[in-house]
């Protein structure tokens, strides 16, 4: 690849962005060398292949470049199934550099000797300051308008609710958990009521913000023979007599349908 | 000086980002629930794509900055979905693909089973480039797949500009014909999603548009071209099966053509084989179970067409609701449907005056043929929007063949732009275009969701979550895997962010099950017999309605009418445990009982 500037680039910059997408934590770093290494650089090395020596303008070279990225990325798929790893972010990382080096070294075969082929320069004007005032301008109102597109907002017509649920703490069953969890507009005040069998039963008084979740562990002594029946109801402070929500539970479960 | 300014692109720039921001201030507002005004949303539409629809009819702008004003259409009235979406998918199809990329990360091997569409496993193209980004980067299938389609989106907007350009040899053309396909119904929002349409489409573009310049090329260059087209036609193959067919379609008919027409070119007819062989060969070695998922649509299409045709059925009402939309939804008002009547009338009348002028400079070039013949068939598949089976089969199939009529009528666009006073010509055609664009926005997506509805909010600084994906966190952290019986909307929100494997509609019928009032004796043994512990019953009427049933209830606004009392009750009287109770919806364990 001597003399070839743009395909020992690529190949430099398949290898490092791997290297950075497979073995950095920070999710914003992976993604600036993912991105290149999925959506440009495979195509790049491919087309420069196909093409070698042959002028093709600089746009059709960009577009043809990410077409074939994306066009990689699904033969890829198909190709890392077939090994027993199968697709890992390992198996991408090899898979993808080795396109791009295997690629280049066929574009550098292919190209004519370096000296005797030049290639057109590529001149890139810098807009006026004025121009790059509303670019920058035109850039922020666009991201601004992504993240207000992000954002959860106040919906205060949206109608809210607190669910119950209750589980098994774990396989044993020897106990359950059970959660208040507050999806209201306000903070509400609840009564939580457990009855484990007939004997048995604990109140809670419960408080939940919107977005909170409150969980209390109840204890389900083992039985002999039979089945716990576990309830956990829960009531409204306004309106204590009242059912709200009610969740149930026979410990130990059976595995079977009925 | 003032018009030079305006036409320039830094202001084209700062038009686009301010009609996204009005946009996403119409979806904030309607996630807020303060039913804003929907001008404020297709005025934002229409910010972006005037100013870039008038520069593009200008005689001025160079090769390279009319590619620029189409990348920014493209990339702008994308972003315009994105900004619909909040932070979770929210199409139906998007659960589904988001499953399979999912599952590819999770399970490191394709062909996972997905209760939704079980076919869709065995076209993993979109699925598996997802999860490329998603194991290199550590994005969520949500991040990954913005980002995927993102690329395929202004790749195909890049390459049919190209492609028009080569064939029209008008780069003026090719971005009007690129401006007019924008008008497409399924552009916006049903071609922006991520599924696997939204990538094939794209890279059937850039086939096509390598086989033009394969065509224009020197005999000594073509052997470069036939790189991407090879490698688009296997990679299409394994993404999606209609645009497999599309693709091989259109080879084969160019192979007829130029022996036909004694084309003094290499007849493609290798690449008709191989388009046509790999469609074949993925359909019968590894996704059979396509015929039963499409043709079953389409000979339902067949019969709704010739009972329709025959007075035996009641042609469908436009512009009305899928029969699937239990809730009572706002129609599209009289001069929203207006707009878009008028958009087809002015794409007829582009297109009957660009038929006539492809006619007679551009008959001698194959693909323009089939260009031709797409174009008119585009009209005749918008008669199947009158027959109730069929109209999704004449939607699909619109964006194909639209791709035909943006190309002809591009001749028709010529026509407007010649003679005198070109300042009213190009202001005509500019607002055309805006109402070929909004028409298609319109008949493309129901008219009451064309706003985003409230998925997630906050309350008092909190993240509160509507009720389907309450349980989809509720699932996704305390039982893991687990197999759901639910209505459709639940089930998929249950798929992913869930990630659970969630059966919901009529194959098998679990559609019955969970909304009819009383248990019948079928009912419990088909849980058993797909394994389906786990069982939802949703009081909502839409819960079955995946583009609706998955939001906040809001009254007085949707979404607030109920079923009865007995889709729940007929399941705590057999009796079995209740495991999550969030006032309409109940999680029951069939395992868990006395």
């Amino acid at each position: 690849m001597r003399g070839h500037r743009d395909l020992k680039w690529i190949c430099l910059a398949a290898v490092l962005c791997a290297l950075v997408a497979a073995l950095v934590p920070w999710e914003i770093v992976r993604i600036v060398a993912a991105v290149p290494l999925t959506l440009f650089l495979p195509g790049y090395a491919i087309v420069a292949a196909a093409f070698g020596s042959r002028d093709l303008a600089p746009p059709k070279r960009t577009v043809l470049s990410v077409g074939v990225s994306l066009m990689v990325l699904v033969l890829g798929t198909f190709v890392l199934n077939i090994p027993s790893f199968g697709i890992t972010t390992a198996s991408w990382a090899v898979l993808l550099p080795l396109v791009v080096i295997a690629a280049a070294r066929g574009a550098a075969v292919r190209r004519e000797r370096p000296g005797r082929h030049r290639r057109a320069a590529i001149s890139i004007r810098w807009p006026a300051p004025g121009s790059l005032a509303i670019f920058s301008l035109a850039i922020a109102i666009a991201v601004a308008a992504l993240v207000l597109g992000q954002k959860p907002l106040p919906a205060e017509d949206a109608a809210g609710y607190t669910a119950l649920w209750m589980l098994p703490t774990d396989s044993r069953e020897e106990a359950v958990a059970v959660g208040v969890v507050s999806n209201q507009q306000d903070s509400h005040k609840y009564r939580l009521r457990v009855n484990v069998g007939q004997e048995q039963a604990q109140t809670y008084r419960v408080r939940v913000d919107p977005g909170e979740e409150r969980v209390y562990e109840v204890d389900v002594p083992p039985r002999a023979n039979g089945r716990t029946h576990v309830v956990a109801t829960l009531y409204r402070a306004g309106a204590p007599e009242k059912t709200y929500r009610r969740v149930t539970s026979w410990l130990p479960r059976q595995t079977t349908f009925p | 000086m003032v018009l030079a300014r305006l036409e320039s692109l830094p202001a084209i720039a700062l038009s686009s980002a301010i009609g996204l921001f009005l946009c996403s201030l119409a979806n904030a507002l309607s996630r807020a629930t303060l039913a804003p005004s929907p001008l404020i949303y297709w005025l934002g539409l229409l910010v972006i794509a005037l100013p870039i629809f008038f520069r593009l009819s200008s005689t001025q702008p160079s090769y390279r900055q009319r590619l620029g004003l189409i990348l920014l259409l493209g990339l702008a009235l994308y972003c315009v979905k994105v900004v619909h979406d909040g932070v979770y998918f929210t199409f139906s199809d998007e659960y589904v693909h988001a499953f399979n990329a999912e599952n590819i990360e999770r399970y490191n091997h394709l062909y996972h089973f997905n209760p939704a569409i079980p076919t869709t496993p065995y076209y993993p193209g979109v699925e598996g480039a997802a999860s490329a980004l998603m194991m290199l980067t550590g994005m969520s299938s949500f991040g990954a797949g913005i980002v995927l389609i993102g690329a395929a989106r202004l790749t195909f907007m890049a390459a049919l500009f190209f492609l028009f350009a080569r064939l029209s040899g008008s780069a003026r053309g090719a971005g009007i014909g690129v401006a007019i396909y924008t008008g497409t119904s399924n552009f916006l929002f049903w071609g922006a999603q991520f599924s696997y349409e939204s990538l094939s489409l794209p890279l059937m573009v850039v086939v096509l548009m390598a086989f033009v310049e394969r065509e224009a090329a020197p005999a000594p260059a073509r052997g470069a071209w036939a790189v991407p087209i090879v490698l688009g036609i296997l990679a299409i193959a394994i993404t999606h099966h209609l645009t497999s067919y599309a693709l091989a379609f259109i080879f084969i008919a160019l192979a007829v053509l130029y022996r036909v027409m004694k084309v003094e070119k290499p007849n493609p007819w290798p690449f008709a084989l191989l388009a046509a062989g790999t469609a074949l060969g993925w359909l019968l070695i590894a996704a059979r179970s396509t015929t039963g998922y499409l043709f079953p649509v389409l000979e339902e299409a067949i019969k709704a067409i010739l009972k329709t045709a025959s007075g035996e059925e009641a042609p469908r009402t436009l512009f009305g609701q899928a029969s699937t939309v239990a809730e009572t939804v706002a129609s599209t008002p009289l001069a929203a449907r207006a707009v878009a009547l008028f958009a087809v009338f002015v794409l007829f009348a582009g297109t009957l005056v660009g038929l006539r002028q492809v006619w007679r400079r551009e008959r001698d070039k194959p693909l323009v043929l089939l260009f031709c013949g797409g174009a008119l068939a585009f009209f005749a598949a918008l008669t199947l929007r009158f027959a109730p089976a069929a109209w999704e089969t004449g939607n699909r199939a619109a964006g194909f063949l639209f791709i035909g009529l943006a190309f002809v009528a591009i001749y028709g666009a010529a026509e407007l732009l010649r003679g005198p006073n070109l300042l009213r010509r190009r202001l005509l055609l500019t607002g055309a275009l805006g109402i070929v664009l909004v028409g298609g926005a319109i008949s493309g997506w129901p008219w009451d969701i064309q706003l985003a509805r409230p998925l997630q909010a906050t309350a008092k600084g909190k993240e509160i979550d509507a009720e389907a994906l309450a349980l989809a966190r509720f699932a996704r952290e305390r039982l893991d895997g687990s197999r759901f019986a639910a209505p459709e909307a639940d089930a998929r929100v249950l798929l992913t962010p869930g990630e659970q494997v969630a059966y919901g509609g009529q194959g098998p019928d679990i559609e019955d099950i969970v909304d009819e009032p009383e248990l019948a004796d079928w009912q419990l043994p088909l849980l058993k017999r797909h394994h389906l512990p786990w069982l939802v019953a949703d009081r909502k009427l839409n819960s079955e309605d995946t583009l609706r049933g998955e939001y906040f209830q809001v009254p007085g606004q949707y979404g607030t009418a109920l079923r009865p009392r007995g889709v729940v009750h007929k399941f705590s009287r057999i009796p079995v445990a209740r495991a999550w109770h969030s006032g309409r919806i109940v999680l029951f364990n069939l395992r868990d009982r006395p």
